[in-house]
């Protein structure tokens, strides 16, 4: 297996496009060393040690009347989510957070959820967006593409209503066939839209009986930065997979955090350092930290 | 020496000095150590075995007046949340432990200065003679010492005893880092020095008992003291061979007077994977998902790990830190065979006792870990009174 798995990485480094079998090794080997190695070659080899980060507000709407706007200082990305029966009942909510954000940039609503609410209410996609454009809100915050009806047309109107894509994510964990599936969708997305700056392979749900494994997510995270060379950013989330396993995702492959908080208080009301603790991490896999906005600016500290 | 010629020395079966180690720890890229770990672990592990087993991790009393500053577990003498528990609790805690399929208790408490030796003898006996084939992974070496210090008789003395009585075989807790200046910051010199630790250790070894090692890090020790630590167990392997596995945890700071960070994951799988590198006379080493996660407990597996440890049925020390992580036996076989590996039940001496016990019975899902006491419950065990209180706090409250 190693062998196959060397031979593959001399094709990968000669830039040579690799054949269905050499995928299929990939995809399915337990040599995840010689698999993460070559996805850490490969993310050095596009943004050398750098790995940004993301401090992230999440804000539901709509709000109570008369509720504050809380957004913490510290945040560089707001994220608006939320649901109502009709969407136009959320659009004054939606500008009132953009007005407190206050430049942070804003991202609202996954694409999936605009693509139901646009064929349960009948409307067009194009005029939903349209609506979320105008409250000047500048992304759509994710697009699962494992959950999207027309995920090419779908996206195609997000550019075109003027509105970029925070990144694009896969919803579900799933066979090792399927998650191979995600990765080239992902790739032949790129391949016809050729603005997606960033995505997240690994899944935002899986069954609470069994979770993906350690081995399925370094395979999923390697083999992304591996098979997709067209989108810049392999990204890992911070508050849904735990520091342990963002900061071993980082080691095969992965380039950027996203949704840490920007909240320096648990719920239990101890304080600790999100910011630090994040930075810390980054630095004992031996990569260097950048903190990043919503927009992909570095934010200089 | 370059990092290559130290893989190279590793790569023809030499042996690192603690210089060499220290060096590979800091500077070997991460993906290089797993690798040479993962070269180790297969020259000692060709079948690709990965061992378990199912025991319940009973901790029978949290009063302690150790009082180590890294440990959220314990509560000082004559606390309203001190508990022992009662033989027949901890019997019924064996029940429990047989129905999943379990042949063993890991027992380990804090030095209560209320329960003299007779009650671990009487403890024991009344396991066995219940249960003769059940198995007594029990008293870390400074819970033998406190034993000792308290009935004021020798170390091989008592352990002669408690092996008499029913005891199996020692866990290597309280070890941390086994160099007195790190023991004297965490408090935890008095309990028992590195010296103390090493000795109570030999003399196990000496008495016949097989015994673990356990290395708690990320707390105040450099890196160069992680490899002293190894350095001193791997020098009494080498003397006594009785060390059957090496299991490296990380220091769980929530709700302890140390406080701090815990170190990170990276830095959990290069401690284990030059741990395989430097231990070459330790058979097996586990891997601590309790403190690491399922995910990165499975990925040990590729950083020199050969055992994914214990079932955990039940938890409290850990747990009282901020760590809760749970796997039963169908989790843990699942992560085993994902990552391409045969599993097998084991018993302490590591030796093989069949494959999965869910695929020949049914047993319960056990997806939450059991505690010791259930919330709120302040009974006091009747036997207790057999027993000379020692304490001021125990004696008032027996004179209530
Ligand atoms: S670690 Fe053990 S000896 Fe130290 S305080 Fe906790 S229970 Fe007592």
């Amino acid at each position: 297996m190693k062998e196959q798995l060397e031979k593959v990485a001399a094709h990968i480094s000669a830039g040579q496009p690799l054949a269905d079998a050499d995928i299929a090794a990939l995809a399915e080997t337990n040599d995840i060393l010689t698999l993460g190695m070559l996805g850490d070659e490969a993310r050095r080899g596009r943004h050398g040690t750098e790995t940004t980060f993301v401090r992230v507000a999440d804000v539901q709407v709509p709000f109570a009347d008369g509720a504050h706007i809380d957004i913490p200082a510290a945040a560089r990305e707001v994220r608006i989510g939320g649901r109502a029966d009709s969407f136009d009942v959320l659009m004054p909510h939606v500008r009132r957070v953009v007005e407190a954000a206050g430049g942070i940039p804003v991202s609202a609503f996954s694409l999936e959820a605009l693509e139901a609410d646009a064929a349960a209410s009948g409307r067009r996609l194009a005029d939903l967006l349209a609506a979320v454009r105008d409250t000047g809100v500048a992304r759509v915050a994710d697009a699962a593409l494992d959950q999207l009806q027309h995920a090419e047309m779908s996206l195609d109107q997000v550019r075109k209503a003027g509105l970029g894509l925070a990144r694009l994510t896969v919803q579900h964990t799933a066979s090792t066939t399927e998650r191979l599936e995600h990765i080239i969708r992902a790739r032949s997305l790129q391949q016809s839209l050729g603005w997606i700056e960033s995505f997240a392979p690994l899944g935002r749900s899986w069954k609470p009986g069994s979770p993906s494994t350690g081995y399925d997510d370094v395979r999923q995270v390697a083999l992304a930065r591996l098979l997709i060379d067209n989108i810049a950013s392999i990204q890992v989330d911070w508050s849904r997979y735990g520091p342990k396993l963002a900061q071993v995702a980082l080691t095969v492959g992965a380039d950027d955090i996203d949704s840490v908080s920007p909240l320096d208080e648990t719920g239990e009301g101890r304080r600790r350092s999100p910011l630090e603790e994040v930075r810390r991490n980054i630095l004992a896999a031996g990569l260097v930290p950048v903190e990043r906005d919503g927009a992909r600016h570095r934010v200089i500290s | 020496m370059s990092i290559n010629a130290l893989a190279d020395t590793v790569r023809a079966g030499g042996r690192l000095t603690e210089a060499e180690a220290l060096e590979m720890y800091l500077s070997a890229p991460t993906h290089l150590l797993g690798q040479l770990a993962n070269e180790v672990r297969q020259r000692r592990h060709p079948d690709r075995t990965v061992t378990y087993i199912i025991d319940r991790n009973v901790n029978y009393t949290n009063v302690c007046v150790a009082r180590c500053s890294f440990c959220a577990f314990y509560r000082p003498v004559g606390s309203p949340e001190g508990y022992v528990l009662g033989f027949d609790e901890i019997v019924r805690k064996i029940d429990e432990t047989i129905a999943l399929g379990g042949g063993q208790l890991l027992l380990q408490g804090g030095h209560n200065p209320d329960l003299p030796i007779e009650w671990y003898e009487d403890l024991f006996r009344e396991v066995k003679s219940r249960y003769p084939t059940f198995r007594l992974h029990a008293l870390s070496p400074p819970e033998v010492l406190h034993i000792s210090r308290l009935a004021q008789i020798s170390v091989p003395d008592v352990v002669r005893r408690l092996v008499a009585a029913g005891l199996d075989s020692i866990p290597g807790g309280g070890a941390e880092i086994l160099v007195d200046r790190v023991r004297i910051l965490l408090h935890c010199d008095s309990k028992a020095s590195a010296d103390e630790w090493i000795d109570v250790m030999r003399h196990a070894h000496r008495a016949g008992l097989k015994t673990t090692a356990t290395m708690m890090y990320g707390s105040v020790e450099t890196p160069a003291e992680r490899i002293e630590h190894m350095s001193r167990l791997r020098a009494l392997q080498d003397e006594t061979g009785g060390f059957t596995a090496f299991i490296a945890w990380s220091y769980q700071p929530e709700h302890t007077e140390l406080q701090g960070v815990e170190a990170t994951g990276v830095e959990y799988l290069r401690t284990l994977a030059t741990a395989r590198l430097f231990l070459d006379n330790f058979p097996s080493l586990q891997a601590s998902w309790v403190t690491q996660g399922g995910k990165v407990g499975q990925l040990s597996l590729t950083y020199g790990a050969n055992d994914m440890g214990s079932v955990m049925i039940e938890e409290n020390v850990v747990r009282a830190a901020g760590a809760a992580y749970c796997m039963d036996e169908i989790e843990i076989v699942r992560n085993i065979e994902d990552a391409g590996f045969e599993a097998k039940r084991r018993n302490m001496h590591y030796e093989i006792l069949g494959g999965p016990i869910f695929r020949e019975r049914q047993v319960p899902r056990m997806l939450e870990l059991a505690v010791s006491r259930a919330d709120g419950d302040n009974s006091v065990p009747a036997e207790l009174v057999n027993y000379p209180a020692r304490s001021r706090a125990e004696r008032e409250r027996r004179a209530q």
